[in-house]
């Protein structure tokens, strides 16, 4: 409708093929998939995630806390087991598993029922492992995101006025960076007894955010020295006018890359912290269930080799997609 | 150059101040306190309000913010670290026990680390394209992506399983005292940690040699003779490895401030560890005095990079 009423007033001049230089999407895609081979792999890989993330209610086939349990078929009632008391049956040297009514599925190999198996609550590891995608998404992508807009703000605010305020927050950006990173984190989360998932969010994008202020105001800083930015003050701008106008539009671009290749490091951090035990508190994350399967991973393997590859599966995908994102826009930030 | 160092120096003990003031603000803005934990888990306290009151008193938690701060700063300029709230001895005496914990399984890291990313850097840049690059390339892209921690849980399946040897989590031995249970206590923690460390420096200095390799004195260095071996580690290298020296201080800077979670696994009493039980316990002055120390370390470490950036390349002027 709309559409095809906006082609059809193109002259032909500058219609799609026709101008060269604005080509379609799926044209752009294509040309991107054939440069970079690993980064079309890491944006498939993206995509795959995102896809289980946003459908994960759909697919994970059984609540991620449901432990599963299953009738003892030998379980005799004390009346058909002669009048035989629990404690008698432990006596005559018949363990928990036979006497018990009901036994929890725990430790299960993959089968057609559990597709990666049980843990040791008996609770189906497929379920956890698609709920976890959602979580590590949902911090990946909201950490970064809330590094770059206060890294924006902040650094923009820093570069552009300069003098005390600069000085005052590239001191305490020193110190953050001073910092052991873990640690940081760490005395963030702990600030609330059970921390819940924005704090941990939160954290991660606090850390992060020392980092992307660096980046933005060393851009202003040179933006600044533009003659276009002299004229704009000559013609009587406001500075609010010059920072949105003429600043943030030149310094989007780094940012961009910055946030799309922190997402991984901010899934491995997250990671990192629910292994220490110090995670988002009730919810089910990778790195918690890397650290419940690791103690006996020689006999039940399955929990800790799911849940840490996804991690690892994930964290390659953004990587990969992010560093092909920097190659496109700037090839000159490879390697920082 | 000697007046930057001096400014840098004076600017460092600013970054301290701010780094002790947060660590200090940070731990008190944590719910509980050590008292309270101890009442917690300690039933001889109970819950009695005049032995807390008096438990407080002595560990000085009664004082106002300000005065708990001064004392904190007082006993900082003195290089005094505080005094464990939990065993009632000094930070220092502390940290000695666990610190050679921390060197020995750091010190290793950084050898695994160092010793197969630039072989492997350089093999990859040289043999660029080659399926030997594709291969080492693969192995660091992966080694990224793939959480220390699953490394480590990966190894001791396979040393389990295998039964190659036992890991020892009860004893710590130290590698002059007993070096055949060191190598083993250490070797899964030492490898992860050194793939961890390492991969991100092998991606970097692969990208730094191509760059270098392009450029027209290697050419130049190449037309008139010179040996291959000689173009590439006497020409390439040494400016290659520049910007590689950033990342190589922050995976020293990330050793010192403790492997928490490979110590925490592998149960090595270091510094990390210490940390970790620290702040679990909110015991306040040990806790601020080993992050203030690890922040003495990176800055130091940070400077000293920048002070090598300069001799490797005279290009480079501080002022």
């Amino acid at each position: 409708m709309a559409q095809s009423d906006a082609v059809s007033i193109l002259p032909e001049s500058v219609s799609i093929e026709g101008g060269g230089r604005r080509k379609g999407f799926l044209t752009h895609a294509v040309r991107f998939a054939r440069k970079r081979k690993l980064g079309a792999f890491g944006v498939l890989v993206v995509l795959f995630v995102l896809a289980i993330a946003i459908v994960s209610p759909l697919i994970q086939r059984y609540d991620d806390n449901r432990q599963f349990q299953s009738r003892n078929p030998n379980f005799q009632t004390s009346t058909s087991s002669g009048g035989a008391s629990i404690l008698e049956q432990l006596q005559q040297g018949k363990s928990e598993k036979e006497i018990a009514e009901f036994n929890i599925d725990r430790f299960e190999a993959p089968s057609g029922r559990h597709w990666l198996g049980t843990d040791q609550f008996g609770r189906d590891i497929y379920a956890r492992v698609i709920v976890g995608a959602r979580l590590a998404v949902l911090i990946g992508v909201g950490a970064s995101a809330i590094a770059v807009v206060a890294g924006l703000f902040i650094g923009v605010i820093s570069g552009y006025f300069g003098g005390a305020v600069d000085l005052l927050v590239q001191r305490f950006v020193d110190g953050l960076q001073a910092f052991p990173a873990l640690v940081l984190l760490l005395l963030i989360v702990q600030v609330m007894e059970e921390p819940p998932l924005w704090l941990t969010i939160a954290g991660l994008g606090f850390l992060g955010w020392a980092t992307s202020v660096r980046i933005v105001r060393s851009a202003v800083l040179s933006i600044a020295q533009q003659p276009y930015i002299e004229a704009a003050k000559s013609f009587g701008a406001s500075s609010l006018r010059i920072m949105m106008q003429h600043i943030v539009p030149n310094v989007v671009a780094p940012l961009i890359i910055v946030f799309s290749i922190s997402i991984g490091v901010y899934i491995l951090a997250e990671a990192s912290l629910s292994f220490l035990g110090f995670g988002p508190a009730d919810k089910t994350t990778w790195g918690k269930m890397v650290n419940a399967g690791r103690n006996a991973v020689d006999l039940h393997p399955w929990e800790a080799l799911f849940s840490g590859l996804a991690i690892t599966v994930t964290v390659l995908g953004f990587n990969l997609a992010g560093d092909a994102i920097r190659d496109e826009l700037d090839p000159r930030l490879r390697g920082r | 150059m000697g007046r930057y160092i001096l400014r840098r120096l004076m600017l460092n003990v600013v970054v301290l101040w701010i780094v002790a003031s947060l660590v200090f603000l940070a731990v008190r803005g944590l719910p509980g306190d050590f008292v309270l934990n101890q009442v917690a888990t300690n039933l001889e306290l109970g819950s009695n309000e005049e032995a807390i009151r008096v438990a407080k008193k002595q560990l000085g938690l009664d004082k106002p913010l300000w005065r708990q701060y001064a004392t904190f700063m007082g006993e900082l300029v003195r290089g005094d670290l505080g005094t464990s709230y939990q065993t009632r001895r000094s930070t220092w005496t502390e940290l000695g026990e666990r610190i050679p914990y921390t060197l020995e399984l750091g010190g290793l890291i950084v050898l695994i680390a160092f010793s197969i990313s630039i072989p492997i850097g350089i093999i990859s840049a040289v043999r660029q394209d080659t399926a030997i690059d594709y291969l080492l390339r693969g192995f660091a892209i992966l080694a990224v992506a793939t959480p220390v921690f699953f490394v480590a849980v990966l190894m001791t399946l396979v040393v389990l399983k295998y039964r190659l040897f036992t890991i020892d989590i009860v004893n710590a031995p130290h590698f002059w005292t007993d070096p055949k249970s060191a190598f083993f206590k250490y070797l899964i923690p030492a490898v992860a940690g050194g793939i961890a460390g390492g991969a991100g420096i092998m991606r970097l200095l692969r990208s730094q040699m191509l760059e270098v390799l392009r450029m027209d004195y290697i050419r130049t260095a190449q037309a008139k003779g010179l040996r291959e071996r000689s173009v590439i580690y006497r020409h390439a290298l040494k400016n290659a490895m520049i910007p590689v020296l950033t990342v190589m201080g922050i995976t020293i800077s990330g050793i010192v401030g403790g492997q928490v979670i490979l110590e925490n696994m592998f149960a090595i009493r270091g510094v990390g560890n210490f940390l970790l039980s620290r702040l679990v316990a909110r015991d306040f002055p040990p806790f601020q005095g080993t992050v203030v120390l690890i922040a003495i370390v990176i800055v130091t470490v940070n400077l000293l990079v920048d002070v090598l950036y300069a001799w490797l390349d005279p290009r480079i002027r501080y002022s």
